[in-house]
């Protein structure tokens, strides 16, 4: 068991990029919350050591997608996901951010991993590959589908 | 504006709310103090393994009580003619597994299966099987040996064989033996039927060897014992009045002596002077495994000798002879024979020897 030091500087260190995760998966802050503490939950009880910060970070992304994942999957009948929850947080989003978030949300749910991961966290194909257990050329087409549609919904100019 | 750049600015105005990681702080906390009370708890860790330990337990008492009540022979049924073969029985009677100790015995068993059955079926499906029917033409001497742990169980597989119709149908007879013999007997390759004839062969013959005997007929066999028998006998009487018992003795020796008036009788040891006394003499073994095989003669019938003490049922014959075969334990005063208790009458009755424990 992590001591509460070590929980609370990974929850400092790693709750935007889970909040981000959960967000293209979940897109609703009750949802986001349950998935939120079960990652972290997680992290407490995992007494396996980390080789290095990027491990770490990278078994909070694989576990935070998993999470979403299973959560998805346990509430399959659940309400459909509204969008409204949203709305607190897009007061404070700049329309024109906004707009690409949107397009990013409405992808299907098989791009937004690698979008994420590859535009926002910076990771190159063959890291993704490994992250996501996918084939680095699954996520070469991934992505450039993913981007195709992007462009499509925003126009020209991404 | 460069597509990475726009992404990343659309996410970077997500963030987790304070009030997102504060909740997640409060609940970590809270998931601390219910694994600390569950790690480091007043139960030691072995104690909570209990019931998984108790459960182990059980399983593995059931399974040996399983193994020792169906795969561990405790008694042996011993079927000879000339096929000999034996059952293995597991301590509720059924048959385990069954062994031919010679060529005809297993052509019998190829046709059969007798596994798990009751040993009185079991017995029943040999004996009346197609292939054993020619062993049982003419005189053949068809035996039945038993032999168990204990006295009771014995007596009780007797009794169910003597009941059953593969018994009673072919005039089988049958008899207990000492069940430390099955030992010996399997030693020698011999059923324990053969093994228990072949014993009392052998103290009238000691050229004889288990080797021979597993060639032999049962009812060759017999009949060599009746034969060496019957030549200390030489005198035949009339007389009128034998008495004759049978000793007890604690190593299950024992002798059966019969005198029957005048008259001569014989016992084993060949005094057939017309006194008409038998011995029976007893030789035994740790106590009576063996009782001594006594003669008696009263007149000119009636003595018998039973052959290892215990119940071995003597019988008598017309020429005063006969001997049986028992087991007594340690612990069982071993009857050597009664010679001619009833008989010596001197009209060529056959004794009644009876051994009992």
């Amino acid at each position: 068991m992590r001591s509460e030091a070590e929980t609370n500087r990974a929850i400092r260190q790693y709750s935007d990029m889970i909040r981000r995760i959960c967000l293209y998966h979940l897109k609703n802050a009750a949802d986001t919350e349950d998935v939120f503490q079960t990652v972290f939950l997680k992290y407490l009880l995992y007494d396996g050591a980390f080789e290095s910060a990027e491990h770490e970070k990278a078994w909070f992304i694989r576990v935070t997608v998993n999470a979403c994942k299973d959560y998805l999957k346990s509430l399959f009948r659940h309400k459909a996901l509204c969008l409204e929850d949203l709305a607190e947080e897009a007061a404070s989003i700049p329309p024109r951010q906004h707009e690409v978030l949107d397009a990013v949300l409405a992808l299907p749910a098989k791009y937004k991993d690698v979008i994420y991961l590859h535009y926002y966290e910076g990771y190159s194909a063959a890291e993704i590959g490994k992250l996501l257990r996918r084939k680095e050329n699954t996520v070469y087409s991934l992505l450039s589908r993913g981007r195709s549609i992007l462009k499509e919904t925003l126009g020209g100019d991404l | 504006m460069e597509a990475k750049g726009r992404i990343r600015q659309a996410f970077e105005s997500i963030e987790a709310g304070e009030k997102l990681k504060a909740s997640t702080e409060s609940f970590l906390r809270e998931a601390r103090r219910k694994e600390e009370r569950k790690r480091g708890g007043v139960i030691p860790k072995l104690l909570r393994r209990v019931p998984q330990l108790a459960c182990a337990a059980l399983v593995l008492a059931l399974g040996i009580g399983g193994y020792v009540m169906l795969l561990v022979p405790v008694s042996y049924v011993s079927i000879d003619v000339n096929p000999s073969i034996e059952l293995e029985l597991n301590r509720i009677d059924r048959v385990i597994s069954a062994k031919a100790y010679n060529e005809d015995g297993e052509k019998v068993l190829e046709a059969l299966s007798l596994e798990w059955k009751h040993y009185t079926d079991a017995v029943d499906l040999v004996v009346e099987s197609k292939r054993m029917q020619p062993y049982l033409a003419g005189d053949a001497a068809l035996t039945f040996t038993v032999a168990s742990g204990s006295r009771q169980r014995e007596a009780m597989l007797l009794t169910g064989i003597r009941n059953c119709h593969g018994c009673a149908g072919y005039g089988g007879t049958s008899v207990g033996t000492d069940v430390d013999m099955v030992e010996d007997a399997h030693e020698s390759e011999l059923s324990l039927g053969k093994y228990a004839a072949y014993n009392i062969l052998r103290q009238y013959d000691d050229t004889i060897t288990a080797e021979d005997c597993r060639n032999m007929t049962m009812a060759e066999i017999r009949s060599l014992i009746r034969e060496h028998e019957n030549c200390g006998e030489n005198h035949e009487t009339d007389g009128n009045e034998g008495d004759g018992n049978g000793s007890t003795g604690d190593h299950g020796g024992g002798h059966g002596a019969g005198s029957g008036g005048d008259g001569g009788s014989t016992g084993s040891y060949g005094d057939g002077h017309g006194d008409g006394r038998g011995y029976g003499a007893g030789t035994s073994e740790d106590g009576g495994n063996t009782g001594g095989h006594g003669a008696g003669s009263g007149g000119d019938g009636g003595s018998t000798g039973s052959y290892g003490g215990g119940h071995g049922d003597g019988r008598g014959h017309g020429d005063g002879r006969g001997h049986g075969a028992g087991s007594s334990q340690e612990d069982h005063i071993g009857y050597g024979a009664s010679g001619g208790q009833e008989g010596g009458r001197g009209h060529g009755a056959g004794g009644h020897g009876a051994g009992t424990n």
